[in-house]
């Protein structure tokens, strides 16, 4: 195989982590440094916790088994000696080239002024997680921003549609990089599509309220009204 | 106008009442001068700014370019009380509908401007969600190229555009505010020019060495494509 010799091979190559399948037992190297909350991780549930890595100097980042990702994350933001009470992002990555789509928790805890980043590896061929909502309510737009550009499900989600895109986009989820740039329907089926879009889709209830009665009330309008107000039991 | 029932030369493709262009009749003429004159220095701006542009565009309205002194001091923010739609941004395919129902609600006479190299091509935005150039869902008199254009470039289109409306005459109503009730919420291209429109714009697709349509003796270097 010829070298390359482009600097975006390690672009390609994805993180050296996420190349290889994951691994229980991959130890931590000797010169990682130890994290408070990965070492109570550690021992509370060691089966979870597959990888710790250090990126970025001082940036922690923990791998861990998605099946249990829920019971990790309520640990962290219940347990009193971890207190991670504000999720300041939920976001995927796709390296492409077939490798798991890793969805990434950014946690912070202001109590005691520790960062912690958690990554789930989802293989392609399963991609649902367990929603973070009923901990943090700031995971809802997030979780549904990673839903309609990843396609990765959230479990228990009050609320999972499309968010950004329009909501009967019926082209797939744009970030994976199997998808197209320009997008697999033609400019022209694209533009029709957009022109017939249902109002409800591109105006809230509200805005239509304003307007008075539209000409012609599309049949989702009922529903959308019916639907109960976005709130959480817990 | 039924001004004269003689058979007089076509405006290519017109319907039989419209007047030859080169024979205005002394009233139209004249009455054309008055309602140009009207039309051109009162026109009401519907702005519908969505990015950078409307940045320069809020900067035209401002004292230093002082865009009042051409008649269009009013913004209107209702499209029923307005004549021009600017739109300056770029306008995602979710946003598209938005801006034809803005546009429909418009009462004649109206016109259009598309600021900034987005609204007009789609600009850099290249990708899956962004319209290629708002004239394909409206029709755009005055295009302004820039990335944002200065605040003069849109003084100066909507200068173009003044001297558009004094080329107007009453006679091509029928054909200058045609409404097709048929056509409301409708692309304004059809496939055909929509695919010519967005087509050779693109950096992505049609116009990147890949495609063998543009000549580059850049080094090609296919390892950089992520697949």
């Amino acid at each position: 195989m010829a070298v390359k010799k482009s600097s975006f091979d390690s672009v390609a190559a994805g993180p050296a982590p996420s190349a290889d399948a994951p691994d229980a037992s991959r130890p931590a190297t000797a010169s990682t440094p130890a994290h408070p909350s990965v070492d109570a991780l550690r021992g509370r549930f060691a089966d979870a916790v597959l990888h710790h890595e250090v990126v970025g100097g001082d940036e922690h980042v923990v791998f861990v088994t998605p099946e249990r990702s829920l019971e990790v994350l309520t640990f962290l933001k219940d347990d009193p000696g971890q207190r991670y009470d504000l999720l300041r992002d939920v976001t995927a990555v796709d390296y492409g080239g077939g490798r798991p789509l890793q969805v990434v928790y950014q946690l912070f805890s202001l109590t005691f002024r520790r960062a912690l980043r958690m990554k789930c590896e989802l293989p392609l061929n399963a991609l649902e997680i367990d929603s973070a909502f009923w901990l943090w309510r700031s995971a809802n737009w997030l979780e549904r921003e990673v839903f309609d550009l990843f396609g990765i499900t959230f479990r228990n989600h009050p609320d999972l549609r499309r968010i950004l895109m329009p909501e009967d986009y019926a082209e797939g989820h744009p970030l994976r990089k199997d998808f197209p740039l320009r997008g697999r329907f033609s400019r022209a089926e694209q533009t029709r599509r957009a022109l017939s879009q249902e109002l409800g889709h591109y105006y809230i209830q509200q805005e239509i309220d304003m307007g008075g009665e539209p000409q012609s009330l599309p049949p989702s309008m009922k529903e959308l009204e019916a639907r109960p107000e976005e709130t959480a039991a817990g | 106008m039924g001004l004269s029932k003689a058979p007089l030369p076509m405006v290519g493709g017109g319907s039989p009442r419209i007047l030859g262009v080169g024979t205005p009749a002394f009233l139209t003429s004249s009455v054309d001068f008055l309602v140009n004159w009207a039309r051109r220095n009162s026109m009401w701006p519907m702005p519908f700014g969505t990015a950078c542009c409307g940045i320069e565009m809020m900067a035209a309205y401002a004292s230093d370019y002082d865009l009042a002194r051409f008649g269009m001091e009013r913004m209107s923010f209702s499209p029923r009380q307005a004549d021009v739609l600017i739109c300056a941004g770029r306008v995602p395919y979710k946003l598209a509908p938005v801006l034809r129902r803005i546009w429909d609600q418009m009462t004649q006479p109206k016109w259009c401007i598309s600021m900034g190299a987005c609204a007009s091509t789609g600009g850099v935005f290249d990708v899956y969600s962004m319209v290629q150039g708002i004239d394909t869902i409206v029709p755009v008199d005055v295009y302004i190229p820039g990335c944002p254009p200065r605040p003069e470039a849109l003084i100066y289109a909507l200068m173009m555009l003044q001297d558009k409306i004094r080329q107007e005459s009453l006679a091509q109503h029928d054909i200058l505010r045609a409404e097709d009730p048929s056509a409301v919420a409708q692309p304004r291209a059809n496939d055909e020019e929509v695919a010519a429109l967005s087509g050779p714009f693109g950096n992505s697709t049609q116009q990147n060495r890949v495609s063998g349509l543009v000549q580059s003796d850049a080094v090609d270097r296919p390892d950089d494509r992520i697949s």
